[in-house]
C-alpha cells in the first residue's frame, strides 16, 4: 500500500470538521505541522463528540482519520496526538487527558493517559485536541497563549533532564508550573528516541506506555507549553452544585479517605504479596520481602501532592535527606513512588531496600523513564542472563545479576543516552526484533502484543485481571479494564451487589472463569468512558471502589456542561464505541484474535506459594472465556467489530 | 485464642493485637463489630499470611491460628 501524505488525510479529515464550536466549554483542534511551521483550527462534530465524547475517544478518532499503517510509527508523518477530556479542569479530579499515536515500543496503538497540570491547561486555553506530525527543522519548544501558537527554538533546553527542565522554563516563561502553565515534555531519553521513554507532564506524571517520550523525539519536538487561562468555559448550564456531590462522594470512599490520601497507591505492594501474586524476578517467583510494605516507606515520605483541582492528592512525596546509606544528591527527594514503580524496581528485579526503590524512582522521573517497561526490560535482560541466554559479551561486561543496584542505577543513565547495553533496553520490548538477544529470548518476555506489563501483580490466579491484559487494546496494561475488585471478599460474597456491579453474574472465586467476561466488558467501557471525560482512573467507579463517582456523575456534568444529554446506556456504549474504534485500528496493523493472549509463563508455568499454589492459566478455559468475552463485546471471531456495529462506526469516523 | 492484628483504621481504641475465642472468620468479624452493610469494602482478611478472597465467614479458625485485616484495594 502506498502511503498517502499526511497533510492530503487532514485536508480530506478538515472537509469533515466543523468551524464553529459545538457546544459550550468546546476547546479547538489545532493541527500543528513542525516542519512547515503551518497551524489549522478546527472543531470536532457534535456526532462525533456524541460517539466517542473527548479525550481517548476523540483521539482514537483523529489517529483513525491520520493513521497511514504503510508507514512506521517514528515516521514523522504519523501524527502524536494529544487530547483532554471533555471535562478536565471543570469536574473534580477530572484533570486528565490522553496521548495516542502507534507506538514504536509495541508496534500496536499507542495511547497513554497523564495528569499532573497539562491536561487541565490546554482545556483552561480552550485547545481539546492538539495534533502533532511533521519533523521539525530543528529542536523546538511549542508555546501557545492567548490562542496564538509560537515555534520557539528549543536549543536552550536540548539536552536536559526533567528536574532542570521544569527549573528552567519556570525561569524562561516567569511563572509557575500549574498555577500559570502547563508543561509536556521530554527528557534526554526521549530525545534519544529510548522505546521506554515517555512525555513528562509533572515532577513524576508521565505519558509513560508505549514510548510516546521516542514519538515526541522523532518530531524533534523538546516541549509544549501552555501559558495562561483564556478560554471562555461558562457552562451550557450550573453545574457546581453537582460538582460538589462529586467532591463528596470522592472524599467520603473508604479507599480515598484511608489510603490513597495517606499513602497512595503503594499500599496495594502488600496483599499481592501475602496473595503470591507479587511479580518477582520477571515473574519467575511471586512473593517478595515485607520490607517494601508501604509503612516501611512512611519515614520517607514528607507529604502528598495532587493534580489539577483535586481534592484527593495521592501523589506521595519522597525525601532521603540524612539517610547515610542514599547519596545526598539531586536524587535524595522527588515525586512518588507509584505501586507499579515499588513493584517494577523492586521484586521484579530483585531489589529489597526502600532507599534504592526511592532513589531508582526519582532518577527515572528526571530521565523521563516509563517505569513499567524500564523495570520489565531490566527484569527480562536479568532472566537471559541467569539462563545464559546472554553473557556478559552483550551486555558489555555489565553484571546484569538479580538486586545489582550499582549496575541498575548506572543502566539507567545508559539507557537514556542509549550507550552501551543501555541501548538495548532502550530498545525495551522490541530487543529481540532488532537482533540484541536471539528469538528464543522472547519465550521470557513478559509482554502481551508487544507491551510489558504495567502492573507488577502476576495475575494467573485472577482470572479477570488475566482475561483483562490479554484483550487491553495497548498491551498488557491494568488500566484499561482491571476488574479491581476481584479481590475484595465483602463484594465476592454479595452475589446481588456483585450482579448489579457488573450487569450479569461474575463468579465469586477470583481464580474461576465464570463469568469473568462480563466484569471485564463492564470496567472496560467505563475506563474509556473515564478516560473521554479526563476522570482519574484511581477515582473511577469500579476501580478500587464500587462507591466512586461513575456514570451518573459523568451524564449530569456532561449535559451541565456541555448541553449533550446522555442516558447511562449511551454512555456505556461509548464506552465500547472507543473500544471499537482501538481494535479496527490495530485490526489494520494485523492484530487480532491471536495477539489477545498472555505470555507463554503464565499458561506453562503455575504459582509456586500462597493460598493458591499451583494455579496458572488453564489454555482451553482462557480461550472459551476469550471467546465469551468477543460475544458479548459485539466483536468477531477476530477479534474486531461486528460488520453491522462497524459500518455504524465507520458512518462517524469517515462521514 | 485466635491472635488478631488490627491495621491503625480499626484499632478505635483496642491495641494493635487483640486475642479471642473464634472458631470462624465469621465469628471474629462479628466480635469485631464489622459483620454489617457498612463494612468497609476496603480490608481484607488474611489466615496465617494467606489473604482470604471469598468464602471468608466459613473459613475455620483453629486455636492459635493469626487473623490479620489487610488494606487490600488492587488498582494503582
Amino acid at each position: 500500500m502506498s502511503a498517502v501524505p499526511i497533510h492530503a488525510r487532514i485536508d480530506r479529515l478538515m472537509r469533515r470538521l466543523a468551524s464553529e464550536p459545538q457546544f459550550p466549554t468546546q476547546g479547538q483542534t489545532i493541527f500543528v505541522d513542525l516542519d512547515r511551521q503551518e497551524i489549522r483550527r478546527a472543531y470536532i462534530p457534535r456526532r462525533v463528540v456524541e460517539t466517542f465524547l473527548g479525550g481517548r475517544g476523540v483521539n482514537m478518532y483523529l489517529l483513525h482519520n491520520l493513521f497511514d499503517p504503510s508507514l512506521e510509527p517514528l515516521h514523522a508523518d504519523i501524527p502524536l496526538i494529544f487530547g483532554t477530556g471533555i471535562l478536565t479542569s471543570l469536574v473534580p479530579s477530572a484533570s486528565r487527558g490522553n496521548v495516542t499515536s502507534w507506538s514504536p515500543e509495541s508496534g500496536v496503538l499507542l495511547d497513554s493517559n497523564a495528569g499532573d497540570y497539562f491536561p487541565s491547561f490546554m482545556k483552561l486555553n480552550g485547545v481539546d485536541h492538539l495534533v502533532l506530525y511533521g519533523k521539525a527543522r530543528k529542536w523546538t519548544l511549542l508555546h501557545i497563549e492567548d490562542d496564538e501558537v509560537k515555534f520557539v527554538d528549543a536549543a536552550p533546553w536540548v539536552g536536559m533532564d526533567n528536574l532542570d527542565l521544569r527549573a528552567a522554563i519556570a525561569r524562561d516563561f516567569h511563572g509557575v508550573e500549574g498555577k500559570d502553565y502547563g508543561l509536556a515534555a521530554i527528557a534526554t531519553s526521549g530525545e534519544n528516541l529510548a522505546l521506554c521513554s515517555g512525555i513528562m507532564a509533572g515532577p513524576k506524571a508521565i505519558y509513560a506506555r508505549g514510548g510516546p517520550g521516542a514519538k515526541m523525539g522523532s518530531l524533534r519536538l523538546k516541549a509544549v507549553v501552555i501559558q495562561g487561562r483564556s478560554a471562555d468555559l461558562t457552562p451550557f448550564r450550573p453545574h457546581k452544585t453537582r460538582n460538589r456531590d462529586v467532591a463528596q462522594k470522592l472524599l467520603s470512599a473508604s479507599v480515598i479517605k484511608n489510603a490513597m490520601k495517606v499513602r497512595g497507591t503503594p499500599f496495594l505492594y502488600k496483599p499481592s504479596r501475602m496473595l503470591g501474586a507479587m511479580g518477582t524476578k520477571n515473574n519467575q517467583e511471586t512473593t517478595w520481602t515485607d520490607k517494601l510494605d508501604a509503612e516501611n516507606i512512611d519515614p520517607f515520605r514528607p507529604g502528598m501532592e495532587g493534580c489539577f483541582a483535586c481534592p484527593v492528592n495521592c501523589r506521595p512525596l519522597n525525601d532521603m535527606t540524612g539517610c547515610e546509606h542514599t547519596p545526598q544528591d539531586q536524587y535524595v527527594k522527588g515525586d512518588g513512588p507509584e505501586y507499579v514503580t515499588v513493584g517494577k524496581f523492586g521484586p521484579n528485579i530483585g531489589i529489597s531496600e526502600v532507599t534504592q526503590v526511592l532513589r531508582l524512582n526519582n532518577i527515572c522521573n528526571d530521565l523521563g523513564l516509563d517505569t513499567a517497561s524500564t523495570g520489565s526490560a531490566i527484569a527480562w535482560a536479568m532472566e537471559l542472563m541467569q539462563r545464559s541466554i546472554i553473557t556478559s559479551e552483550q551486555t558489555g561486561g555489565l553484571d546484569v545479576r538479580w538486586g545489582n543496584y550499582e549496575v541498575i542505577e548506572r543502566l539507567l543513565f545508559m539507557t537514556a543516552e542509549r550507550e552501551g547495553f543501555g541501548n538495548v533496553i532502550a530498545d525495551s520490548s522490541r530487543a529481540a526484533d532488532k537482533g540484541h538477544y536471539p528469538p528464543e529470548a522472547l519465550d521470557y518476555l513478559m509482554a502481551v502484543k508487544g507491551l510489558t506489563q504495567s502492573d507488577p501483580h502476576d495475575a494467573r490466579i485472577l482470572k479477570a485481571f488475566a482475561l483483562g491484559l490479554a484483550v487491553s487494546t495497548r498491551g498488557m496494561d491494568h488500566l484499561r479494564n482491571r476488574v479491581t475488585l476481584e479481590i475484595n471478599a465483602k463484594i465476592n460474597d454479595d452475589p446481588d451487589f456483585k450482579r448489579e456491579l457488573y450487569g450479569g453474574d461474575v463468579s465469586a472465586e477470583p481464580n474461576s472463569y465464570g463469568g469473568k467476561e462480563i466484569a471485564v466488558r463492564r470496567c472496560e467501557n467505563i475506563y474509556a468512558v473515564g478516560d473521554s471525560v479526563g476522570m482519574c482512573r484511581f477515582t473511577t467507579k469500579l476501580f478500587n471502589s464500587p462507591t466512586l463517582p461513575g456514570y451518573e456523575e459523568f451524564v449530569d456534568q456532561v449535559a451541565n456542561i456541555t448541553g449533550i444529554e446522555l442516558s447511562l446506556a449511551q454512555i456505556d456504549g461509548i464506552g465500547l464505541n472507543i473500544m471499537g474504534v482501538e481494535r479496527m485500528i490495530n485490526a489494520q496493523l494485523g492484530v487480532g484474535r491471536k495477539d489477545d493472549t498472555l505470555p507463554k509463563r503464565w499458561f506453562e508455568e503455575a504459582i509456586g506459594v500462597g493460598p493458591y499454589k499451583g494455579e496458572k492459566i488453564d489454555r482451553n478455559e482462557f480461550d472459551q472465556m476469550l471467546t465469551r468475552f468477543y460475544e458479548i463485546s459485539n466483536l468477531t471471531a477476530d477479534g474486531v467489530p461486528r460488520p453491522e456495529w462497524r459500518a455504524e462506526l465507520e458512518s462517524v469516523l469517515t462521514s | 485464642m485466635i491472635t488478631v492484628r488490627l491495621p491503625e483504621l480499626l484499632r478505635d481504641g483496642r491495641g494493635e493485637v487483640v486475642t479471642m475465642m473464634a472458631t470462624s472468620l465469621g465469628e471474629v468479624i462479628a466480635r469485631l463489630g464489622l459483620d454489617n452493610d457498612e463494612r468497609d469494602e476496603l480490608f481484607n482478611f488474611a489466615v496465617n499470611g494467606d489473604l482470604v478472597l471469598h468464602g471468608e465467614k466459613q473459613v475455620v479458625l483453629n486455636p492459635g491460628d493469626e487473623v490479620e485485616i489487610v488494606v487490600a484495594f488492587s488498582g494503582g
